[in-house]
């Protein structure tokens, strides 16, 4: 009796995990899958290739970093649970247990040394980006499977940062991976939240769930993402609902989204278009005199600069040709991110203070310049160099506005060949662009890598100096704030805009957490509810 | 030995041809810029990184050396390796074929029906309303600029009514190691379209021809002669007159089919078709020089080839041409 009471009760049982096992297979049905159009072009599946967000948006589902930036542009734990900073040049990571790549094997701190080694010593260029982010680094060890150490040439109180850059890749058994084998697909393996399913070169990227995720399941079952270059393109997958998300979207274009039923989310890009100046020249290429004689460069005038930063109306760039998505500037990052200063805020044009500024400084009649820009590189950039070109002459500046594309407007900014120009300038801290917009140029540190100007500045270049020294924290902020207020007091650039990033999304997402990084990944998206 | 002469003459033009078309892309990519502010990250990378990088393109060595390491890859086979995908270039390009041969194909097969078809009705009957209509509508759809084209047809096609998708290519289907879309339902559907939008100008553009032709021939005297005889007006115009108009239209077709193989960026690049055409105009924005090189050598290839099978379809269709070679 007792026998079949127990038989009974493991039918029962048997039954019960049928019906549930059931139950289970029924879900994929209702299964969340997510479609993306991107403008991100993938190029390659290596994920040290390149640093272009290009690349590392869309590896971010197969790879995972050390440690993660969040929309706040603070650190958050990723593969790596602490980190502490034991002594001046050495760090310590503590790292997640029980991670394991998507192949089956488990994340140990010797796959950290893998990744730091293979970006170091072996990737030669132009798959070098990455280096930039070893540099600093003099050695890594892994004393036990769930630490690993790192000692750094000098003080560096921002590896943290650095190596929230980096992907970790798992070490296999034949030595450093290729590029050319990881684009193969054979070897593809991370920790992420998503499975590599397939590629094609500038077409799609399919992902599968990682149904081992360390940080819980995964939203979505199923993501696709198809590459869109043309943005009407992506405009009319998002609004016929081929998509379900569609990434930078057109402000022109967000009405149409809108009564198409989509919702539109945006966010002030990690990142400043701006003005700048050919300073280290006795002349600048493109300044004459209003009947086209040469004259010294006078940009090499404080004061100059100053007008001409007066004398640009950033609400007509603003509400007009960004159509509200954008945020007028005042210096790299949009105010109240880590690093700004509260000081700086933009101001609205002031004509007559500017000319009297320009009559001051031995301009009364202004002067003629040619204004170089690159043309559909940045949302607004072309319209933006008539606009300034028509606030300018309000003060006797004569502008000619020429844009060109991107790289030849590289080429000839290179060769030296611009007077005055509209740049740009990003980086996951506000402190990236201070060092490279406006330090001293020093090709041995790699400072001042996009003050293509000249501009030099040696009581900036120290501040600078010793606020990076300073531990990442409210001190570090308040420093990197000190020292814009300082130099913006120069007027070394003319900042002009923070645009922003805007994707929409269909019916099947719930919610999009934009990242100021103008990343796009599944996830930052919620499914919606059936 | 004729048959040596014209094939062997044949083989020097395209080699010419060859010659001259690299010689142009690559001195034309050259001077649009530096491909290396499109690999590395321009907002972080170092002078130091952009100088490494050009060194290891070869870019930082004279245009003439370039050519010549150019032509010494292609010797032994390989375009090189694009810049931006780290892929053999050739191979891309070749990955990318069967999206364009099912689009064009498509597109010129009905161009080349339904346009010839139009051309004789228009022609057999000129002066009447039905020719009229026909005159002024190709008129239209020849002066209509692609892009405007396929944009209507995206808002029409896709975004009012929603019968059909906006870009892609869908769901495809592994065939002779390519993926083909016109083998399932999904993919037909995201064929529509863009095939239209192809096809549109084309069916105007041989209407056009036959028309004219048509016109002409139904003048002639043997088309008279066969009234005369007492041969039906269906039979005349299926045995003699079609025949008599069919050379130009095959001459079209066939540059036709070629440009769309080549050049149908417009079409790919608004439908979002990842094919030939997409390939070369986001190569060329990006500089990726071995990939422009591939694709173009592809293209001239193509075109000497059709022209060659044009110049046999001649002979096949007209006895005349037959008798003079």
């Amino acid at each position: 009796m007792k026998f079949s009471a127990r038989l009974q009760s493991a039918s029962l049982r048997a039954a019960a995990a049928a019906v549930i096992l059931l139950a289970g297979s029924a879900i994929p049905a209702t299964a969340q899958q997510l479609r993306i159009a991107t403008s991100y072009k993938l190029m390659t599946l290596d994920p040290h290739f390149s640093t272009l967000n290009e690349n590392t948006s869309l590896l971010s589902h197969i790879f995972e970093r050390l440690v993660y930036q969040d929309e706040k542009l603070n650190l958050q734990p990723g593969l790596a649970t602490s980190w502490t900073r034991v002594s001046d040049t050495r760090w310590e990571f503590k790292l997640r247990q029980n991670v394991r790549f998507h192949d089956g094997s488990a994340f140990t701190a010797d796959d950290v040394v893998y990744t730091i080694e293979r970006i170091r010593s072996f990737l030669k260029p132009p798959s070098g980006g990455f280096q930039a982010y070893t540099k600093a680094i003099a050695s890594v060890s892994a004393p036990d499977p769930a630490t690993v150490v790192i000692e750094t040439e000098g003080s560096q109180p921002t590896l943290p940062l650095s190596l929230s850059a980096i992907f970790i890749m798992h070490r296999g058994s034949e030595g450093f991976a290729t590029t050319e084998a990881l684009n193969a697909a054979t070897s593809l393996v991370g920790t992420g939240p998503y499975r590599f399913k397939a590629w094609r070169s500038g077409e799609t990227l399919e992902l599968t769930r990682n149904d081992d995720y360390w940080g819980g399941r995964p939203s979505w079952s199923e993501v696709t993402f198809r590459i869109v270059e043309s943005p009407a393109a992506r405009v009319a997958a998002l609004a016929t609902g081929d998509v379900d998300i569609a990434d930078f979207i057109p402000a022109r274009d967000v009405e149409t989204v809108r009564q198409r039923g989509a919702k539109v989310e945006s966010v002030p890009a990690a990142r400043l278009n701006f003005l700048q100046f050919e300073l280290g020249k006795e002349t600048a290429p493109g300044v004459t005199d209003k009947s086209g004689k040469a004259i010294a460069n006078p940009f090499r005038d404080a004061r100059v600069r100053k007008a001409l930063s007066m004398a640009v109306d950033r609400s007509v760039i603003v509400d007009k040709i960004l159509s509200g998505y954008g945020t007028a500037a005042a210096q790299f990052f949009p105010n109240g991110l880590a690093g700004t200063s509260s000081n700086l805020t933009p101001q609205p044009a002031r004509y007559d203070e500017a000319k009297a500024l320009l009559a001051d400084a031995g301009f009364p009649d202004g002067f003629k310049v040619v204004l170089n820009g690159p043309a559909g590189r940045y949302p607004g950039d072309g319209e933006t160099l008539q606009a300034v070109a028509q606030s300018w002459a309000r003060i006797g500046v004569a502008v000619q506005p020429v844009g060109v594309s991107f790289s030849v407007f590289n080429t000839k900014r290179g060769a030296g060949e611009y007077g005055v120009w509209y740049g740009g300038c990003s980086g996951e801290a506000v402190d990236v662009c201070l060092e490279a917009v406006l330090k001293t140029p020093d090709a041995a540190t790699g400072a001042g890598a996009l003050n293509y100007g000249q501009y030099s500045n040696s009581a900036y270049d120290g501040m600078l100096e010793k606020a990076r020294a300073t531990d990442a924290g409210p001190a570090r902020d308040k420093a990197l704030a000190e020292v814009t207020d300082f130099v913006m007091r120069d007027e070394p650039i003319i900042p002009l805009y923070h645009f922003h990033h805007i994707f929409g999304y269909g019916p099947h997402v719930a919610a999009y957490v934009m990242h100021p990084r103008g990343w796009t990944t599944a996830m930052q998206a919620t499914p919606a509810a059936n | 030995m004729a048959l040596f002469k014209v094939i062997s003459g044949r083989l020097y033009q395209a080699f010419l041809l060859l010659v001259v078309m690299s010689l142009i892309g690559f001195v034309g990519i050259h001077s649009v810029g530096n491909p290396v502010y499109n690999i590395v990250n321009i907002e972080t990378a170092t002078p130091d990184d952009i100088r490494r990088a050009t060194e290891l393109l070869g870019l930082d060595q004279p245009l003439w050396r370039q050519y010549l390491v150019f032509v010494q890859n292609l010797a032994t086979g390989s375009f090189g390796t694009s810049y931006i995908y780290h892929l053999p270039a050739f191979e891309l390009v070749l990955s990318k074929l069967s999206a364009t041969i099912e689009l064009a194909a498509f597109a010129i097969l009905i161009a080349a029906a339904a346009g010839t078809g139009l051309g004789l009705l228009a022609g057999t009957r000129p002066g009447t309303l039905v020719d009229r209509m026909v005159v002024i509508v190709t008129v239209y759809a020849l002066s209509v600029p692609s892009f405007w084209l396929s944009m209507m047809l995206v808002l029409f096609g896709a975004v009012m009514t929603g019968w059909f998708p906006s870009g892609g290519r869908g769901s495809t289907v592994d065939l002779f190691g390519w993926e083909w879309s016109f083998l399932t339902a999904d993919g037909l559907k995201h064929l529509v379209l863009p095939v239209l939008a192809l096809a549109i100008p084309n069916i105007a553009l041989i209407a056009r021809l036959a028309r004219a032709g048509t016109v002409e021939v139904q003048r002639a005297d043997f088309v008279r002669f066969c009234l005369a005889k007492g041969l039906s007006d269906r039979h005349i115009l299926f045995r003699h007159t079609l025949p008599n108009i069919s050379l130009p239209i095959v001459t079209i077709v066939g540059l036709q089919f070629g440009g769309m193989l080549a050049f149908a960026m417009v079409v790919e690049s608004i439908f979002a078709w990842p094919g030939v055409g997409k390939l070369l105009i986001d190569s060329i924005q990006l500089l990726d020089r071995p990939v422009v090189m591939a694709t173009l050598t592809f293209v001239a290839i193509t075109f000497v080839a059709l022209n060659a099978i044009v110049d046999l379809l001649y002979a096949v269709l007209d006895p005349r041409v037959r008798i003079s070679a």
